[in-house]
């Protein structure tokens, strides 16, 4: 936390540099930019109009140990994928990087034995 | 390792501290398929593993259940999973025998777990589930779970800090 705030810090003094950096997204500012990302991500929260830590996500299979990621487990599986089939990225389910490798196996198996989609059509 | 007595018809007997790893195979059969034969697949499958000196802990007949996508022309399919301890041969024989079955329309096979002991492992009832309730087949609308796919990587404008993780665990 603190580390992030502080290199938050040092960027908003040297913004013109990072600006030219992202180059030509013909988006406003690069902090209208980010602010749009933490809304869409629902992060919640306001921190001095930066990007705010309003909750914290906590991996559900190491808050409830008696979880296990199982590929067999369709309907818990399906909550890591989105509407178009795609494994939902750990910085979005909010997974620890082990029980994520582990989700992202399991779909994948549960995939390979059609208990899971390999991708949805648009309209059907 | 291959310390078992065959027995006849049943599961071979095994002396104590005989470690086999534990294996699970998933297989699909054709929906329309009469039960007495599926049972009569799950009969054999059962004594090709005990044949190759495995030993079948349970099997699951997960009944008709529908496929999250096409599988052979179909959108459903009859679930069933083996669990079974055994050795390399045995899941080889038995992922043989799948693929020579016409019936057959997919399988996965999954290590569960290494150095099981064999005649400590009691063997479970097979369970028989219901599956999906039958539905007239036609592209039904899904309900659409989990997230939507509005954060596409490559919409994301590049940061300077992006080596900074977003959030600091």
């Amino acid at each position: 936390m603190n580390r992030t705030e502080m290199a938050f810090g040092e960027r908003s003094g040297g913004g013109g540099f990072g600006g030219g950096k992202s180059g030509g997204g013909g988006r406003g500012g690069d902090k209208g930019g980010r602010d749009d990302r933490g809304g869409r991500e629902d992060r919640g929260g306001d921190m001095g109009g930066g990007r705010g830590f309003g909750r914290r996500k906590v991996c559900r299979y190491c808050a409830d140990k008696n979880l296990k990621v199982d590929y067999k487990n369709a309907a818990d599986l399906k909550y890591f994928i989105t509407e178009r089939g795609k494994i939902v990225p750990r910085r979005i389910s909010g997974n620890c990087a082990r029980h994520q490798r582990e989700v992202a196996t399991a779909i994948k198996r549960g995939r390979n034995v059609a208990l899971l989609p390999y991708t949805v059509q648009a309209h059907q | 390792m291959q310390t078992e007595t065959q027995a006849a018809g049943g599961p071979p007997q095994f002396a104590p501290g005989t470690r086999l790893r534990e294996y699970e195979t998933l297989f699909l059969v054709k929906p329309d398929l009469a039960e007495d034969l599926v049972d009569k697949i799950v009969e054999r499958m059962r004594g090709i593993v005990h044949r190759d000196g495995g030993k079948v802990i349970k099997v699951e007949n997960w009944g008709k259940k529908k496929t999250a996508y096409e599988v052979k022309k179909g959108f459903r399919a009859i679930f069933i999973r083996f669990l079974y301890l055994g050795g390399v041969k045995a899941v080889a024989e038995f992922e043989r025998n799948l693929r020579m079955t016409d019936d057959v329309l997919k399988y996965q096979s999954v290590k569960v777990a290494d150095e099981v002991d064999a005649s400590a492992r009691a063997v479970e009832a097979d369970v028989k589930l219901p599956g999906d309730p039958e539905m007239p087949e036609r592209p039904g609308r899904e309900e659409p779970v989990g997230y939507g796919d509005s954060f596409r990587e490559r919409d994301r404008e590049p940061l300077e800090d992006d080596s900074i993780p977003p959030e600091v665990e």
